[in-house]
């Protein structure tokens, strides 16, 4: 276990889905070196597949002190190949008929974006962006023969060290998240590496400073003057994403609320829209909780009382989201 | 264990594509989770660390500038570019914006996910690297490589070729919605205002004028800046999906939500705003102006108006005739009458009493001093012949029309439960700040006019305007200063959805799709014919503004051949009459392929230029270019390509004796005399450049910032240094921009009863013009779509998260976060009755145009309609068809008025081209 921890809570009831994070993350690290296929950051839509495709189903994370076995995703159909497209041939030499894909993926990273379930008018769905947890128990740290994976003792960011690793992917399968990824270029493993070269710099991540929604909270967990403590052990307003994977996150998650489902008149009912019984299965059987909260804090905001939750999440000021020094 | 080149091979056989097994004994291994928590994994050495700082270094590079992005996003938003060797590496949101005041969040960051990767766009390989020249026929994808000499030299001689056979309107200059900065704009719009150019209303051609705005308040863009959302109580989103299209400021909306602000989506679509929202309402598409006017019935039926607020600062007690259904003029009364006065009855004098503010009344206030105007009455005046004149008020003529559109009257036509309808009236109603936000979608449709008409009235009934809410549009502000500079002569500016109609031939597409003439105008009002007739008449009557077809074009960031609807006609239309077609273009877009020649433009961040205008927020950003930028190819700017072209046809004009050209559209004063204007194409050049004092793109950024009264007294050296700057107190149009305070619309009228720039001083909810009382228009009321029964699919296309209309849309970076090819959005129900899976290939179709595409199975759009994300090129689909292929031309004849008060040609009143009106069917490919 490290010293410290650095951690990240992100607001589903501000995540507008934009993917600026995605596209953020991509051109600071993955839009080279054999990584075009890798999104370290992403952002999903549940309920739904996910990237990559069905990574809940993938296998991987612990049952109790046993590494549960997974799989490793296939990169044209789970991941999706990197669309190319020919813009030289249908734009500039005139061969060929009109501008698409060349390779024809089957998958890509936001597939499903948008479709959620339910039935019109009562149909749901968020958006879930995802980070490497940067897990207080990593599987995939666990499950590197090379030894190559770290855990830092000053900020608890979890790395792979890439001088060590052979590419063996065993981290691949074990993390339940899927968030290592394969570097068939160079033949090892990556992930998100929490921007520690930014965040070295008191910079924060890029997909956390360059959130336009305004939805992540940046800081070390036992920083009390810092909204992530806060948020998270204060407020305890925030949730890891299937805790059941047993691999402790340090990625948590403010719950979404949503609006009420109609009858079949047309008449709004007091059900919201997204099944409690669905949240709890991604966020734990505190969901409930947590979303009642919310509700109170913000009853008690409208009616001009103070709640140090609601301007913790307002953030009145971008810079006091992130304290990670 | 699987080699890098399996892993890579097996990624390349598609369908295969099963999990791939790894060896199970690494991953079965017992570990000891105690242990492994207690004992820190050994790190030998952590120096390899350096190679993601050495490559982020990498990223930093050796150069900074500050860009924003200069398409058509009221976005606005400052980013630090960065490069390294001449080269730009990436862009990150500056995020430096000042908090205006603690208790409102700031602005910061500013910039979305197409932002993010304009660094990696400006290198794609859709770039135009040179000047270039068709070879064989247009569109034909063959190209020759031109010098920029030969290219200004042969473009310049046959311009002049146009302007001797043609006159000055036989040439159309024009920078479309790609180009929305003051910098970069501004030097097509000299070179066009000097040559007396053609030049069309951008908004309205791409269906973006607010046109019921405009008549109530005599502004079309109106409302407040969206920092404003998060003090709003109660926040109705009406046809606007601010998650996708207010990517930078929907944070306001949910930092809102938590501030205890109740939030309301309206729209046709579960969109990814009405997510966050605490009620959706699903409308049926096209059917908004119904809802609305179902919320005016519930404001008068259960007296929820605010009756001191509707006596002064609307016209709704103004007389009205019973017999025809005019206003009260001051010509009803007397026989030397003057115009544009009109009368309210007084219920203290018990007499009808002259409205002071109106358009041609001498008192410029809306004080009512000891008057009391009826709300309510039927009254009798003395008419000039002595005869007695019956009238009412339009507030009775108002209140008569909402009798029909009870909440169960409209649940049949909106699908929206009558208890919907009252409980969201009466919330807005009783909420101290309440607010209508509404976004480009409501006035695409024909009579979203009257919708957005409706919502004003709902507002003004409730008192609802300036700090407590009211409607907002798309607030701007007024910079003022800027006309030496892009209008020193008069050019030929002309209406952008009647010109477009004219252009492309539109009423042939109209006559098609709208057969069934009983149908229409039973939903109409009148029948195909007649709307064919409003717009001939308009053009005659000069209503709205038409110069003729333009036989040479040259455009700058108009993706006119993406943009216009009935695509595939539209194009041939205009193709077909057009002698000379340049394209100016930074990438090989839909209609820059099929030019006659395309001159390489510059993309955001390479040249000098500064934004302003957009009312979202406070801040004008700035351009500048990182210092040591190479060029990308031969790129120059927009000013530098105008510059050159004053040069070439003041050189070719000068050659061919037509040094002068007397165009005798346009008078100016000249000695105390009306003389025609000349064109004097032998000083163009000396013209163009402010007799050399602006030669760059550079100078043009340091003018503006020095003769831009809203600027002040921001220098250019320090404005460089930031990157943006704050716009001061006079960027208000109705009212001041306060250092500390969101900027709300109309302080001046409510607070200082000063006139709104409307026929009555008012906001206007009567309007006596002959076509809107044949159409039975004359208060705002609700008309049903037009969507023809003959194909069973209203077709709806919101704007998208991925582009900016068509910029970014074909980004390799963007299609890899979506399908990768263009999709639309079906119901599952629909979708099953069709037989068509999710992924299937699919054919849209109607008696316009068709096009194909993927389907994407989406339970958030209802079941009788076809929804697709906006401005797909048309050069990524099959045969270049594009999505706009089957949309119908349309106008509404409401927009097609003029000659009336405030309802004039010009910035604030147009007619839009209708983009959601048509119908489609969808079957399996």
């Amino acid at each position: 276990m490290s010293k410290r921890q650095l951690a990240m809570v992100m607001d589903l009831n501000k995540c507008i889905g934009c993917q600026t994070c995605t596209v953020a993350c991509k051109v600071q690290w993955t839009n080279r070196n054999g990584r075009d296929y890798m999104y370290w950051n992403n952002v999903e839509t549940a309920p739904g597949k996910g990237y990559p495709k069905n990574w809940q189903e993938s296998g991987g994370g612990w049952e109790g002190s046993v590494l549960k076995d997974g799989k490793i995703p296939s990169l044209a159909n789970d991941y999706g190949m990197p669309v190319q497209l020919n813009y030289e041939q249908a734009l500039f030499a005139g061969t060929d008929p009109w501008l698409k894909a060349t390779n024809d993926p089957a998958w890509t990273p936001n597939w499903d974006e948008d479709e959620g379930a339910g039935e019109f008018p009562n149909s749901y769905h968020f958006y879930l962006p995802r980070i490497c947890n940067h897990c207080t128990n990593p599987a995939c740290l666990a499950a590197c023969p090379r030894g190559a994976i770290y855990k830092r003792e000053e900020d608890g960011i979890v790395l792979v060290d890439q001088s060590r690793c052979r590419g063996y992917r065993h981290c691949v399968v074990a993390c339940p998240y899927k968030k290592v990824y394969f570097n068939p270029l160079f033949n090892r493993s990556e992930k998100c590496i929490f921007c520690y070269p930014r965040v070295e710099q008191g910079i924060p991540p890029a997909c956390a400073k360059q959130c336009v929604g305004r939805i992540r909270h940046v800081g070390f967990l036992d920083d009390e003057a810092g909204p992530v403590h806060k948020i998270v052990v204060k407020w305890k307003a925030a949730l890891t994403l299937r805790p059941d994977f047993g691999t402790e996150p340090n990625a948590y998650y403010v719950p979404p609320l949503s609006s009420p489902k109609f009858d079949a008149e047309g008449k709004p009912t007091a059900e919201p829209r997204i099944p409690v019984a669905f949240l709890e299965k991604l966020f734990g059987p505190r969901v409930g909780e947590v979303l009642g909260l919310l509700e109170a804090e913000r009853s008690k905001k409208a009616r001009g009382e103070e709640s140090e939750l609601m301007d913790l999440l307002i953030a009145y000021r971008q810079e006091e989201m992130f304290k990670i020094r | 264990m699987l080699t890098r080149r399996q892993f890579v091979k097996g990624a390349g056989v598609a369908g295969i594509g099963a999990f791939v097994p790894v060896p199970a004994s690494a991953a079965r291994k017992k570990r000891d989770r105690k242990a492994l928590k207690a004992k820190p994994p050994e790190a030998p050495s952590r120096a390899w660390e350096d190679l993601y700082r050495n490559e982020r270094a990498a990223t930093v590079g050796d150069a900074q500038g500050y860009a924003f992005h200069c398409s058509n996003c009221q976005g606005n938003c400052a980013w630090r570019v960065y490069a390294k060797d001449g080269i730009v590496t990436r862009e990150e949101q500056l995020a430096e914006y000042p908090q205006i005041n603690p208790h409102i969040p700031d602005a910061n960051p500013r910039g979305c996910n197409k932002g993010a990767i304009n660094s990696q766009a400006m290198y794609e390989k859709d770039r135009i690297l040179y000047p270039m020249k068709r070879k064989g026929k247009r569109g034909g994808g063959k190209w020759e490589r031109v010098s920029w000499d030969r290219a200004i030299a042969e473009i310049s001689e046959k311009v002049v070729d146009i302007l001797e056979k043609h006159g000055p309107g036989g040439l159309m200059v024009y920078a479309g919605t790609g180009i929305v900065s003051q910098g970069r704009r501004a030097g097509p719009l000299r070179l066009g205002s000097l040559l007396g150019s053609v030049r069309i209303y951008p908004s309205s051609a791409v269906g973006d004028m607010f046109t019921g705005a405009s008549i109530a308040y005599g502004i079309p863009n109106v409302g407040h800046s969206l920092d404003a959302w998060f003090e709003t109580d109660r926040i109705i989103l009406w046809g606007i999906n601010p998650n996708v299209t207010r990517i930078p400021d929907a944070h306001y909306l949910w930092e809102a939500k938590y501030r205890g602000a109740k939030i309301v989506t309206i729209s046709p679509e579960h969109s990814s705003t009405a997510i966050h929202s605490d009620l959706w309402i699903p409308i049926k598409p096209g059917t908004d102006s119904y809802l609305a006017m179902s919320m005016v019935h519930v404001i008068l039926k259960e007296g929820l108006v605010n009756e001191a607020f509707v006596k002064e600062q609307t016209d709704l007690p103004f007389l009205v005739r019973k017999d025809s259904g005019r206003l009260l003029r001051d010509s009803d009364l007397k026989k030397f009458p003057r115009e544009n006065v009109f009368y309210f009855w007084d219920r203290k004098k018990n007499a009808p009493v002259e409205a002071l503010g109106t358009m041609g009344h001498a008192k410029d206030t809306l004080r009512l001093g000891e008057a009391d105007p009826a709300l309510t009455g039927s009254f009798e005046v003395k008419g000039k012949d002595g005869r007695p004149i019956a009238v009412t008020t339009v507030f009775d003529r108002v209140r008569a029309e909402a009798e029909k559109f009870s909440p169960e009257a409209t649940a049949r036509v909106t699908g929206i439960h009558p208890s919907v309808v009252v409980k969201l009236t009466r919330d807005f109603a009783a909420a101290k700040k309440a607010g209508i936000t509404i976004g480009f979608s409501l006035h695409k449709y024909a009579w979203g006019v009257l919708a957005c008409w409706g919502q004003a009235l709902a507002c003004a009934l409730t008192g609802h305007a300036a700090e407590t809410g009211g409607l907002d549009t798309e607030h701007q502000w007024s910079l003022g200063g800027i006309g030496p500079l892009s209008n020193p002569k008069p050019a030929r500016f002309a209406s952008g959805g009647l010109s477009e109609w004219i252009s492309g031939r539109m009423w042939e597409t109209f006559k098609t799709h709208y057969s069934d003439e009983r149908e229409f105008a039973e939903r109409a009002g009148i029948p195909p014919a007649e709307v064919i007739k409003i717009a001939d008449e308009s053009r005659e009557k000069k209503w709205l503004a038409w110069f003729g077809e333009p036989r040479g074009r040259i455009l700058f960031g108009d993706n006119i051949f993406r943009r216009n609807k009935s695509q595939v006609h539209y194009q041939k239309a205009v193709l077909d009459g057009t002698d000379l077609y340049v394209n100016v273009n930074f990438r090989m877009d839909s209609s820059a392929e099929l030019a006659d020649y395309v001159l390489p433009g510059q993309s955001h961040y390479e040249g000098w230029d500064i934004r302003g205008d957009v009312g979202y927020h406070r801040f004008a950003n700035l351009i500048v270019p990182p210092p040591g930028l190479k060029p990308v190819g031969e790129a120059k700017s927009e000013w530098e390509i105008c510059r050159l072209l004053a040069a070439g046809i003041e050189a070719a004009a000068k050659r061919r004796g037509v040094p002068k050209l007397v165009d005798a559209a346009f008078n100016v004063k000249k000695e105390g005399k009306d003389a025609p204007v000349v064109r004097d194409l032998d000083t163009l050049h000396d013209d163009f450049t402010m007799s050399g004092k602006l030669k760059t793109n550079q100078d043009v950024v340091k003018w503006l910032l020095s003769n831009v009264p809203a600027f002040k007294p921001w220098k250019f050296e320090e404005a460089v240094r930031h990157g943006f700057i704050v716009l001061n107190e006079n960027a208000g149009f109705t009212s001041p921009l306060y250092t500390d305070k969101p900027y709300h619309s109309f302080e001046e009228q409510v607070h200082l009863k000063r006139p709104y720039p409307t026929l009555s001083g008012r906001q206007t909810f009567c309007v006596d013009h002959d076509i809107f009382l044949k159409l039975g228009a004359a208060v705002p009321t609700a008309r049903l779509p037009l969507h023809p029964k003959k194909f069973p699919l209203a077709f709806v296309s919101p704007h998208t998260r991925y582009g900016i209309h068509s910029t970014w849309r074909s980004n390799k970076y963007m299609m890899r976060l979506q399908r990768s090819e263009p999709y639309v959005y079906l119901n599952p129900a629909l979708a099953k009755r069709k037989g068509i899976e999710d992924g299937d290939r699919v054919r849209v179709f109607n008696d316009v145009g068709e096009f194909a595409a993927m389907a994407k199975i989406h339970p958030g759009t209802p079941p009788h309609a076809l929804f697709m994300d906006h401005a797909w090129e048309p050069h990524q689909f099959k045969g270049r068809s594009g999505m706009d292929a089957p949309v119908a031309g349309l106008l509404s004849p409401l927009e097609l008025v003029g000659g009336w008060g405030h309802l004039k040609f010009g910035a604030e009143w147009d007619g839009n081209q209708m983009a959601y009106e048509s119908s489609v069917d969808v079957e399996k490919a």
